[in-house]
């Protein structure tokens, strides 16, 4: 086999690998493309459904099992994590960014189980960053007033005004662009390890670029998020 | 993997759906019990709070209480104390008074027995005088000797009552 012959085919492969299947089309307004990544998104939503049904049965208020202890304290936790962000008063907007981080915890680790996580396909990564982005900006607009989140473009001066109006872009862009990036980074440089020494070695880089980024990168994500928003509803 | 279709919306609805699904069956169930569970912990807490003010207060009452019976009955040993000094002053009084009249009773019995007595002294005195004068006029017969000798007795027996009395 000559050398040529295989960096070809791993390329091959490779691109199999990251390229976005149709799975199937819906048959209306002239063909929907369903890709892969909303298959598997499909998979996690029913699976953190079941699961949330599943434990969330019989809660007590007093004298809770250890399952019900488990979960409260994670909820808990994620509750303090983000009303520390973005404030006490601002609370409402907690459960969805606890959806969103446990959502791309799953979807990182999914690569575990056999799946191609979504979050290698800019089109997930995409909704993530537009969702965050109205969120963003909603929360400005219903904290402060619509006035308000018109004028504070221009402060403190109004020459920073163009970059101001350009962060709205900017911010969600790079939320996309660096979740999409590392989780395409992270599957690529694990293939490439694995082309060149299949053995042993990639097992503590797996657990670097599979589980520990992924967990990193959800983290980011939500984190940076609620931070933009505590910066527009100052 | 570069490309942006309409999967892009799929996945917005797909989190929105997953959103509320989560809120729904994971996010609510438990806040509501932890919130249950930290209004009845505050309950518990502001009810021990109560029942130790409820005592307090009992106990603030018993001890007003306590006092007043300590003054109360130091009002009726005051009182007693004053009514034994009452009677006993009146005893004292009475006794006294008993004393006095007795006494008084005694001077009268001994004036008058002592009236009795002088009275049966002068009696016997006035008949010795007779008898003496009768013994004088007898020997000496009568005349300024025994005229004299009559006054001398009376003057030297004789008391200033008797003459006064005669």
């Amino acid at each position: 086999m000559k050398e040529g012959d295989s960096t070809e085919e791993l390329t091959n492969e490779l691109l199999e690998q990251l390229t976005c299947q149709t799975v199937f089309e819906i048959p209306i307004f002239g063909g929907i493309a369903v890709d892969e990544a909303v298959v598997v998104t499909w998979i996690i939503m029913a699976v953190l459904t079941v699961l949330s049904i599943v434990f969330v049965r019989n809660l007590k208020v007093e004298n809770p099992g250890k399952v019900q202890l488990a979960l409260e304290s994670v909820i808990t936790w994620g509750s303090d994590f983000f009303e520390g962000i973005i404030g006490k008063s601002n609370r409402r907007y907690v459960p969805w960014l606890m959806t969103v981080a446990l959502y791309l915890a799953v979807a990182n680790l999914i690569g575990l189980a056999g799946f191609k996580p979504p979050t290698k396909d800019l089109n997930v990564t995409a909704a993530l960053a537009i969702m965050s982005m109205i969120l963003i900006e909603y929360s400005g607009i219903h904290k402060n007033g619509l006035k308000h989140w018109c004028v504070h473009f221009a402060k403190p001066v109004p020459v920073v005004a163009p970059i101001m109006l350009m962060e709205i872009v900017i911010r969600p862009l790079s939320l996309c662009m660096r979740l999409f990036g590392n989780m395409l980074g992270g599957f690529v440089v694990m293939e490439l390890v694995k082309a060149v020494v299949p053995f042993l070695v990639p097992i503590p880089l797996s657990f670097y670029f599979d589980i520990f980024d992924g967990l990193l990168q959800a983290y980011v994500f939500v984190f940076l998020t609620a931070l933009f928003m505590n910066e527009e509803m100052e | 993997m570069l490309r942006i279709d309409f999967n892009l919306v799929l996945t917005m609805i797909n989190l929105v759906i997953l959103f509320l699904i989560l809120r729904k069956f994971l996010f609510r169930p438990i806040m509501n019990i932890m919130e249950k569970r930290e209004a009845m912990i505050s309950d518990g807490l502001k009810n021990a709070e109560d029942s130790q003010n409820q005592a307090l207060e009992l106990k603030s009452q018993y001890e007003e209480k306590l006092k007043g019976a300590g003054e109360e009955s130091s009002q009726m040993i005051e009182r007693a104390r004053q009514e034994a000094k009452a009677e006993y002053d009146r005893i004292l009084q009475d006794a006294g008074a008993e004393a006095d009249r007795l006494m008084k009773s005694a001077r009268e019995t001994v004036d008058i027995e002592r009236e009795q007595a002088l009275r049966d002294m002068k009696s016997q005195v006035a008949s010795l005088a007779m008898e003496a004068a009768r013994k004088v006029l007898m020997d000496e017969g009568p005349g300024a000797g025994g005229r004299t000798a009559y006054d001398q007795f009376l003057k030297e027996a004789g008391d200033p009552h008797d003459r006064t009395e005669e």
